[in-house]
C-alpha cells in the first residue's frame, strides 16, 4: 500500500515538488505559506538542491528565471500581496517560455489587506497583471490531496509547454492538514536539451530574451504563443461535476469552497430539488465549453466566491447570458458554512419563483 | 458517521499536539479527516485551539457552526467555545484552571483537575494526554488499539514519552468509568 500522511497543504505541496524533482526553489517568506520554504530550507539542503531565501519576492521570481533558463525545474511560492510584485516577472518568464511553477496561497487584499483566508487572486492569477500578451496555466485544487497531485501536474504542464504554472491555493487550504496519499510522480520526463542554456560546448550559442526589435520576428512570436496557447485549451481544461446531469439549480465555484457547495447539493437533492456543482480545476484554461453545455437545461446559476464575484464573468462568457447568474459571495475570512450557503439559496429561489409567477 | 471536535486553550499546552494526534488517529483507521490549527504569535500563553472533523465520507464541510465534542484546557477557552458546542454535545473542562460552573443545561459537562492529575503523573505536560483519554472514553471514536501508533506519528522515536503520554492516556481514560 501506498504511504499515507497527514500533511498540511503547504507540506502537501512542498513534497510533491521534490517528489517530482524539483531542483532549485527560491522564495521570501509570507503567511500563510511560509511552511513551503521552512520545509525545503531543511529537505534541500540535505538533499544538497538550490534553495534560496531571497532578499525579496521580486529578487526570488528572477531568480526562479535565471535557473529555469539553464533548465531546472524551478519553483517560487509567495501569497497574494507578494505575487502581486512578480507580475512583470511573469510576463517575461510567458515570453521567454520559461517553465516556472508558482505557489499562490491566498490570504485577504487589497493592497496588505491580512493573512485572512480569501480568493481573491482569480482575476490576477488568470488574467495576469504583467505587460502585453500571454497566459499562465492556473490550476485551482480543492483538497490536500489535490495540492500534491496538482503540483506534480503543475511542473509537468509547465515543462510540456515551456510556460508559467500557477497553483492557487486559499490560506485555509495551505493551512488545512488531510490525510495525503504520496503517489509517486506520474508524469513522464520532458526533454528540454533543445533550449536549455547548459554551456554552448559542441554546438552553436542560444540565447533566451524576451526583447525583440524586428517587428515581424515579434509579432510572429506572440502568435507562436497563442498557438500554443489554444493547444493548452484543447488539451489541458479540466473540471469537477457533481450531480449536474439532470441539475435545474447549477452552482459554480472553485478550489477548497467547492466543498461546502458539495454539503449544500446534498442537502437540496434529499429535499428533491436539483442542485449540481460545477468546479473548474483548470481556472485558465477554463472549462467554458463543458459549463456551456451544462448550462442549457438548467433555470439558473449561482456562482458562490470568497470574493466578490471574479469568476462570475467567466461564467457569463461561458454561458452568453443563456440563463440567469445569481452570486453569494465573501470577500474575506471564514468560508460560509453549508447552513448559510442553503439559506441564502432558498432566499435565491424563493425570488426565482416570485420571478417566474410573475411573467405568467 | 460525522463528528466535530474542537480542542482549545494556551500556548504551551499542547493542543496542537493532541490535536494532531487525534487526527493521525483517524487516518490510521482509514477515515477522512480534516485538521485546522489557530493560534497567534506567541509560543506560549496565546490562545491556541483547532478543529478536527471526522467522517466515514468524503468531508464536504470545511466550516462547522457548531462542534461534538469541546476540550478546554483552561477558563478563557471554556468561556470562548462553550456556544459553539451542539445541544447534547459534550464539554471536557479541566476544573484546575477553570470554575466548575454548568452556564448551559443542554450539553454534558465533564469537569476534571488535569492539571492537578498531571501533576501527580509527575509531568504537569501530561495534562492534554489526560484530556484526549477522557474523550477517547466518552465519544467512543476512538481506536484504543491505534492510540501508541498515533503518538509515534508525533513523537517519533521518543519511546519514554510515548510510554509516559499513554499512562496518561489511559489515566483519562479510565477517569471516567470509575464515575468521577
Amino acid at each position: 500500500m501506498k504511504e499515507k500522511a497527514l500533511l498540511k497543504g503547504n507540506i502537501a505541496i512542498a513534497t510533491a515538488a521534490l517528489n517530482c524533482g524539483c531542483n532549485c526553489y527560491f522564495g521570501y517568506p509570507i503567511t500563510p505559506q511560509t511552511e513551503i520554504g521552512e520545509f525545503l530550507s531543511v529537505e534541500m539542503q540535505n538533499r544538497n538542491l538550490g534553495f534560496v531565501c531571497a532578499e525579496s519576492e521580486i529578487a526570488a521570481i528572477n531568480m526562479a528565471l535565471g535557473a529555469a533558463s539553464t533548465g531546472a525545474k524551478v519553483m517560487t511560492s509567495s501569497s497574494s500581496c507578494a505575487v502581486a510584485l512578480m507580475q512583470e516577472s511573469l510576463s517575461y518568464a510567458a515570453s521567454d517560455e520559461l517553465p516556472i511553477v508558482l505557489i499562490n496561497v491566498m490570504r485577504a487584499g487589497p493592497g496588505q489587506g491580512y493573512i485572512y483566508s480569501s480568493q481573491g487572486d482569480y482575476n490576477q492569477a488568470t488574467i495576469g497583471g504583467g505587460n502585453g500578451d500571454y497566459k499562465t496555466i492556473v490550476l485551482s485544487p480543492s483538497s490536500v490531496q489535490e495540492c500534491y497531485d496538482m503540483t506534480q501536474k503543475a511542473f509537468y504542464l509547465a515543462q510540456k509547454y515551456r510556460n508559467p504554472v500557477i497553483l492557487l491555493v486559499e490560506g485555509l487550504l495551505g493551512q488545512m492538514a488531510e490525510p495525503v496519499i504520496l503517489n509517486e510522480n506520474p508524469y513522464p520526463e520532458i526533454d528540454n536539451s533543445s533550449w536549455k542554456l547548459d554551456g554552448a560546448k559542441n554546438r552553436p550559442s542560444r540565447k533566451i530574451h524576451s526583447l525583440e526589435p524586428n517587428q515581424i520576428k515579434l509579432c510572429n512570436h506572440i502568435q507562436d504563443l497563442f498557438k500554443k496557447y489554444k493547444t493548452i485549451e484543447q488539451n489541458e481544461t479540466d473540471w469537477e461535476e457533481y450531480c449536474c446531469d439532470d441539475a435545474d439549480i447549477l452552482i459554480t465555484a472553485f478550489g477548497a469552497y467547492a466543498r461546502n457547495t458539495k454539503a449544500v447539493c446534498d442537502y437540496f437533492r434529499k429535499k428533491g430539488i436539483k442542485v449540481g456543482l460545477f468546479r473548474p480545476k483548470t481556472l485558465y484554461p477554463f472549462p467554458s465549453k463543458r459549463l456551456a453545455t451544462i448550462s442549457k437545461n438548467v433555470h439558473f446559476i449561482i456562482d458562490i466566491e470568497m470574493n466578490c464575484g471574479q469568476m462570475e464573468k467567466d461564467v457569463a462568457l461561458a454561458t452568453l447570458g443563456s440563463v440567469p447568474i445569481w452570486n453569494i459571495t465573501k470577500p474575506v475570512g471564514d468560508i460560509l458554512s453549508p447552513e448559510t450557503l442553503i439559506k441564502k439559496i432558498e432566499d435565491i429561489i424563493e425570488q426565482e419563483e416570485k420571478k417566474y409567477a410573475n411573467n405568467i | 458517521m460525522n463528528k466535530n471536535f474542537i480542542i482549545s486553550g494556551s500556548g504551551g499546552q499542547g493542543i496542537l499536539s493532541i490535536g494532531s494526534i487525534l487526527a493521525n488517529i483517524f487516518m490510521l483507521e482509514d477515515l477522512f479527516v480534516t485538521y485546522c490549527t489557530c493560534y497567534g504569535a506567541e509560543m506560549r500563553g496565546g490562545a491556541v485551539n483547532c478543529e478536527i472533523n471526522v467522517s466515514d465520507k468524503e468531508i464536504n464541510s470545511l466550516k462547522n457552526e457548531k462542534t461534538d465534542f469541546l476540550i478546554a484546557l483552561n477558563q478563557a477557552s471554556l468561556n470562548k467555545f462553550t456556544s459553539k458546542v451542539k445541544e447534547g454535545g459534550t464539554i471536557i473542562a479541566n476544573s484546575s484552571l477553570a470554575k466548575i460552573e454548568k452556564i448551559r443545561n443542554d450539553v454534558k459537562y465533564i469537569f476534571a483537575p488535569l492539571s492537578e492529575e498531571a501533576a501527580k503523573l509527575g509531568n504537569i505536560k501530561m495534562t492534554n494526554s489526560i484530556a484526549l483519554g477522557i474523550l477517547g472514553k466518552i465519544s467512543g471514536n476512538i481506536n484504543i488499539e491505534k492510540i501508541k501508533e498515533g503518538y509515534k506519528k508525533i513523537l517519533q522515536n521518543k519511546t519514554e514519552l510515548i510510554e509516559k503520554n499513554i499512562e496518561a492516556f489511559m489515566l483519562g481514560f479510565n477517569y471516567v468509568q470509575e464515575g468521577k
